[in-house]
């Protein structure tokens, strides 16, 4: 998937949609509170998200950010406030959001019966999609999925089934793409492929939002990150922002038997403090997990 | 005006896919066939009805049974599956399509289940030399008990918290009605106070209608309580997909 490739995709027709967005705001999310029974899975949940932005939603399991996703893409009402894509409201114009996102879930929810090409031939059909076999040929290639093309979905790898899926997601070049954890699960070299595919999409001016839990992840792909904990936002900010409020570095040092973090501003100040202390210590650059801990005391934890 | 057609082929994709498998085509016709085969050979003989042949009487009652189990069935069954299980019913919910589209694409998918079912019972009475269904309200009642079921199927899937829950239904309304509701035997064997809860029941009609049983302002009636189920259950199926939320 190189990028040649995609700026012809996307140049041989443009997005078939004039954006309707606000003040390049594409995502607007004022206030959504979200219960399921006695849970509370979104907290009024504020934000905004402009045009072009790669945005992460970063927390553990249960944070909410799949509610959100369900959210802003009509799967789910919310139980209170408002939402708005290209300035389209969620809940009262839910065609004309529909007509402008593409969405990859995070469970595989392709037709494993089917092919790849029925897959996408029925998904383009739903979005009135023009010169549908051509684009359906396009993003097959760019996917790595041409020769696929007519075998079963039940057929492909895990990570195969993933690259459909977001090709499926693709298919109509959407203004706003939804990615749900989509490299939870695939192989180090799949994740590679799928980061340089959000990357390029950055440079052809989709917004792209993406939940993930994997630290990594989020600070490689997106230019702001939101950190959501028990369905609050509890901190916002480009991945270099939020590093730099826990101060640059980290001492980790044992105690009693369990690892401990000490945030510094400088690998000086981590060196001097690390003097007092007994046992095996490392000192590095502080990243998005070590904000997490910081904020909440728990760990987002990986796998 | 076409939107519901790409959910209709998706249904008919998947179809084919399993019609293609023999086992299948052979489990879906079995149980029709086994209650022609048990109930034709081993009442045939004895029993005359309305001065006709058994066989006569049954066949029509086994094509609205069928028509209305596999209509029903397997959109209801569709549904389940892919809205819990697969998840592939959220693909219909976030493209733009209106409710309206989706329920019709799927009610259709569901008729044409329920025809093939019948038009396969069709041919085995005409090899056995039945005639009956050359009535004019044959097929407009055949068409209606497959929109109707392929509706409430619709209804179910949508509704149901689980797999079994389409099951239980399917146990305690479809085979209940497919067993009173003159499917085998006259209604008018029933004690009074029954017959008066069957004839509220559709499959009743269908059965009434297919075997023109009927004159004048009772078939519309008849032909009525079809169409207002119908009605009903399309619209109740394009009010859950238009308030679908997670």
């Amino acid at each position: 998937m190189d990028r040649r490739q995609w700026t012809a995709f996307y140049l041989s027709t443009p997005p078939r949609l004039p954006l309707t967005s606000v003040f390049g705001h594409m995502i607007n999310i004022d206030h959504i509170t979200k219960i399921y029974g006695a849970i509370r899975a979104l907290d009024s949940l504020t934000l905004v998200i402009k045009q072009g932005e790669v945005f992460g939603l970063l927390g553990p399991n249960g944070a909410g950010k799949t509610t959100t996703i369900k959210i802003l893409t009509t799967l789910s009402k919310p139980t209170s406030g408002r939402a708005a894509i290209g300035g389209h409201d969620v809940e009262r114009e839910p065609l004309a959001v529909k007509n402008i996102i593409g969405v990859a879930p995070q469970e595989i929810n392709l037709d494993k019966e089917l092919t790849a090409e029925q897959n996408l031939r029925v998904y383009g059909m739903l979005h009135k999609l023009e010169n549908l076999g051509q684009n359906i040929k396009d993003i097959l290639e760019l996917a790595g999925l041409s020769e696929r093309s007519n075998h079963l979905v039940r057929d492909f790898s895990g990570g195969m089934q993933r690259r459909l899926l977001i090709a499926r997601a693709l298919l109509t070049k959407p203004n706003v793409l939804f990615l749900d954890e989509p490299t939870v699960g695939l192989d180090p070299q799949v994740r590679r492929q799928i980061w340089d595919l959000v990357r390029n999409l950055k440079e052809n001016g989709t917004t792209v939002f993406l939940t993930t839990h994997y630290i990594e992840e989020a600070e490689a792909l997106c230019t702001r990150v939101g950190i959501l904990s028990r369905g609050r936002l509890i901190a916002l900010g480009t991945p270099q922002e939020l590093k730099g409020e826990v101060g640059g570095f980290v001492l980790e040092y044992q105690e009693n038997g369990n690892t401990r973090y000490l945030l510094c501003q400088s690998r000086e100040e981590a060196h001097r403090l690390s003097q007092s202390k007994k046992g095996p210590i490392i000192i590095r650059e502080s990243n998005l997990e070590d904000v997490f801990i910081k904020l909440t005391g728990e760990r987002i934890g990986t796998d | 005006m076409f939107a519901f057609y790409p959910v209709f082929l998706r249904e008919m994709m998947l179809f084919r896919k399993r019609f293609l498998r023999l086992g299948y085509f052979f489990s879906a016709m079995f149980a029709p066939l086994l209650y022609l085969l048990a109930f034709g050979l081993g009442l045939g003989h004895r029993v005359s009805i309305a001065g006709g042949s058994y066989l006569d009487f049954l066949l029509p009652g086994l094509i609205a049974m069928s028509s209305m189990n596999n209509s029903y069935t397997w959109i209801a069954t569709s549904l389940t599956v892919g809205r819990l299980h697969f998840r592939t019913f959220q693909v219909f919910i976030q493209s733009p399509v209106s409710p309206g589209a989706i329920v019709l694409g799927e009610v259709l998918a569901g008729m044409v289940r329920g025809l093939f079912a019948s038009s396969m019972i069709i041919l085995v009475g005409f090899f056995l030399g039945s005639g009956v269904y050359f009535i004019p309200l044959f097929m407009p009642a055949l068409f209606l008990n497959c929109f109707l079921f392929a509706s409430l199927g619709v209804v179910s899937g949508l509704k149901a918290k689980s797999h079994e829950d389409t099951a239980t239904f399917s146990n305690f309304f479809i085979l209940p009605m497919a067993f009173f509701g003159g499917t085998f035997f006259p209604i008018e064997e029933m004690p009074r106070w029954l017959q008066f809860v069957i004839r509220i029941l559709p499959l009743a009609h269908t059965n009434k209608l297919m075997r023109a049983k009927c004159i004048g302002s009772d078939c519309l009636l008849s032909l009525a309580v079809l169409v207002i189920f119908a009605v009903i259950f399309f619209v109740i199926s394009i009010y859950l997909v238009r308030t679908y939320s997670e």
